[in-house]
């Protein structure tokens, strides 16, 4: 599954991000590579994503985060 | 004296600007990267009898080279000329801001580390031994509280070292890592080609990883020297920041304990802060508090501006009396220099007022939010989230939104909330224009008039920022929000008045200079002995009034319109001078002369509502005022992006004069 599919308070693990150069810069540089443990803070309809990673909030554009693969930890 | 340079290079949030401000001072000089629209800022401090030049890089995430602003920065730091490199990194959130360092790892320029916000670090229960990390990355180490001036003392230390002994950083594990990885084929056959690139300052290790990156810059370079480029799979480039935080993985593990379990993520505050309706509701109430607290803070200088003229003026007519100093050169001090004087004064308030305000809404790490909040809306305007803030300042005053957009970190998106938000009318046109068209028009009329200003200026907003964002941020650049929200400092009070009294001492002394100029062009544009007829402005008015009867605009009118330029509440002086002789040109414009009472009357008794309704929009959408055009080249540092905007105002406000007019005139 995709990022933007994580729910509210839902915990996963990237496993794949797809996309141009430019984009893939831009994403690994923050800290969100593969392996990268994450939590969705807040998917609403209007917002950019809101998750947290390596220690710190991050915003995220919700068109672009459907190029990050997620899988769902398990609990 | 020997002169040292150094590069300072840290991530978005890492205390940067602080920990350089802190440096240097009132010692600044910001301008521009020569043909690129790049903020340069450099300045320079001395210690131990050496004096040092230090510069402030654009912010970046990574030293990638997706941008000018990064491509700045790149090759900036392995100039030759350069003589060391400060990396900063976020000590509460070590792990992710060490980035920048391990992007720079295989880089020869000598480099140092500094661990910043060590204080907040400590709160969260982190430990960082900067002995152990030293050793292990081979170069000097510390750690540093950006606005305590007194934990300076083993940063100064660790330049001087890292200069005398030229500690280059240890890359060799990272590269190891890399070359025993999956994609050790890969890397293998990059760093062959790389080694034909290989300098000075550049490991062909280093460059090997940019090639797998597949780096614009690098492979640039490779098609110049004609050497081909090696075969890269797209999962390269995240093999290679897989490796890279593995590497800064193994460097803290034996350097960071974390002795407390991470805190609740979202405090009550910020669940609210960035939820979908309280969220906008909060960012609206902040912008109010933020409108008014810059005002509080700026009315003692703007009360004192006010009153220079009737403080100085008794003193000049002090210098006619007792030396005999000709009347005219007295009227001419009073309306240049004395003039110039209150109005910087008054603007420097503001300036002051809005970089502290403003200063402690991004300390406090609140700005963030409101980017992620009005980040879809801005969006589609091609701005950041945050320029909401600055623009909705303009409401209260140009300045103020054109000072406030210091807070955009990109320096194209900063001349576009500039040139975007001159399109809002200020608290001035708020006062003037009600007078004119409710005189004009009656309550109602008057009324309407106001709503067809609110409906041009959310057309203005969109044309203008089609038009500017086409150079300064095109559609095929612009790339969706990828920020961090960093966690809520406690603002530091002094240091943030501090850094604002410093600016506003800055903007003083260069926008007075620039003020004073203008009012004397203006003071012989209008000198006149013989009332209004006299003055060159006149002349010049009645000769081009065939061209601005076609904009709708007599020559009492356009006077005005021109004299708006200089200050809104000019407008109405300068209508009152021609039509109830209440005084001169010049002396209306500098608020030497009061308006008429009844000159919203006696105009509307004289002027057809035709040319009335076009000259009031012509007005509001003017260049603001003087002022609004000494702050823009005072926050652009660019002569020729301030006459870009200021003559796109004056041809829009005429092109939206001439529409209204012959529409209206249709009508009325």
């Amino acid at each position: 599954m995709n990022l933007t599919e994580l729910k509210n308070g839902q915990k996963a693990v990237i496993v794949k991000v797809d996309g141009d150069r430019r984009y893939l810069s831009r994403i690994t540089s923050i800290g969100l590579n593969v392996g990268c443990k994450v939590e969705m803070l807040q998917n609403v309809k209007s917002k950019p994503l809101l998750i947290y990673g390596r220690d710190t909030m991050i915003a995220l554009n919700k068109e672009e985060s459907k190029r990050i693969q997620v899988e769902v930890a398990q609990a | 004296m020997t002169n040292k340079t150094i590069a300072l290079l840290g991530q978005p949030n890492s205390g940067k600007s602080s920990i350089f401000n802190s440096l240097t001072g009132m010692h600044q000089h910001v301008g521009n990267w020569p043909g690129k629209t790049v903020e340069k800022k450099e300045g320079t401090f001395e210690h131990n009898g050496v004096s040092y030049t230090i510069a402030d890089l654009p912010g970046s995430y990574s030293l990638s080279a997706n941008s000018d602003e990064e491509i700045v920065t790149r090759d900036y730091i392995v100039k030759k000329d350069v003589d060391m490199v400060c990396v900063l990194a976020d000590s509460s959130q070590l792990e992710r801001s060490l980035y920048m360092l391990a992007d720079f790892a295989g880089l020869k320029t000598p480099v140092m580390l500094a661990l910043t916000m060590s204080d907040v670090a400590k709160t969260k229960g982190k430990d960082i031994d900067t002995k152990a990390l030293s050793k292990k990355l081979g170069i000097e180490v510390c750690s540093v509280i950006a606005y305590d001036k007194k934990t300076f003392e083993p940063l100064y230390k660790a330049i001087e070292d890292t200069i005398n002994y030229g500690q280059i950083l240890n890359a060799d594990e990272l590269y190891n890592t890399l070359a025993s990885s999956d994609i050790a084929p890969e890397y293998e056959a990059a760093i062959d080609i790389a080694t034909g690139l290989a300098d000075d300052r550049r490991s062909a290790e280093w460059i090997a990883s940019k090639i797998l990156e597949e780096d614009e810059l690098v492979l640039r370079e490779l098609k110049i020297k004609n050497i081909d480029k090696v075969p890269v799979s797209s999962d390269c480039a995240v093999k290679v920041s897989n490796a890279r935080f593995a590497w800064i993985d193994s460097v803290i593990s034996d350097s960071v304990t974390n002795s407390k379990k991470p805190s609740e993520l979202l405090s009550k505050f910020d669940k609210k802060a960035i939820a979908p309706v309280t969220g906008t509701l909060i960012s609206i109430g902040m912008m109010v508090i933020a409108l008014i607290g810059s005002m509080v803070v700026a009315l003692p200088f703007m009360g004192l501006g006010g009153s220079i003229p009737s403080i100085l003026n008794p003193l000049v007519d002090l210098l006619s009396s007792s030396l005999g100093v000709s009347e005219t050169i007295c009227h001419f001090i009073k309306s240049t220099l004395v003039t110039s004087l209150g109005w910087v004064i008054s603007m420097v308030g503001f300036i002051f007022g809005m970089s502290f305000v403003f200063g402690i809404l991004e300390e406090a790490g609140y700005m963030a939010r409101v980017s992620y909040v009005f980040d879809r809306f801005m969006g589609k305007l091609g701005l950041q989230g945050k320029a909401i803030m600055p623009m909705v300042m303009g409401l209260g005053c140009t300045m103020g939104s054109i000072s406030g957009a210091k807070v955009i970190d990109s320096y194209g998106q900063k001349i576009l909330t500039i040139a975007v938000a001159w399109a809002v009318p200020c608290g001035a046109t708020f006062v003037v224009i009600p007078t004119l068209a409710t005189s004009f028009f009656g309550a109602t009329g008057g009324m309407l008039v106001m709503l067809l200003i609110f409906a041009i200026m959310f057309l203005h907003i969109i044309v203008t920022a089609k038009i500017f964002g086409r150079k300064l941020n095109p559609v095929e650049k612009r790339t969706g929000i990828v920020m961090e929200l960093p966690p809520y400092h406690k603002p530091r009070w002094g240091f943030v008045c501090k850094n604002s009294l410093m600016r506003m001492w800055d903007v003083f002394k260069k926008a007075f200079s620039m003020e004073l100029i203008v009012c004397v062009i203006f003071y012989f544009l209008s000198y006149s002995s013989t009332g209004i007829e006299g003055s060159a402005l006149y002349k010049i008015g009645v000769a081009i009034e065939p061209v601005s009867r076609f904009f709708g605009m007599g020559w009492q009118t356009f006077m005005s319109f021109f004299a708006a330029m200089i200050s809104k509440e000019a407008v109405l002086g300068v209508l009152s001078a021609i039509f109830a002789n209440s005084g001169s040109i010049l002396d209306s414009t500098t608020g030497l002369a009061a308006a008429s009472d009844n000159v919203a009357q006696l105009v509307a008794a004289a002027i057809p509502k035709a040319e009335a309704l076009a000259f009031i929009i012509a007005v509001t959408f003017n260049v603001p005022c003087l002022q609004a055009v000494t702050a823009t080249y005072n926050e652009t540092h660019s002569a020729k992006w301030t006459a870009t905007i200021g003559g796109y105002y004056i041809c829009t406000a005429l092109i939206l004069a001439a529409i209204v007019y012959h529409i209206a005139a249709i009508f009325m």
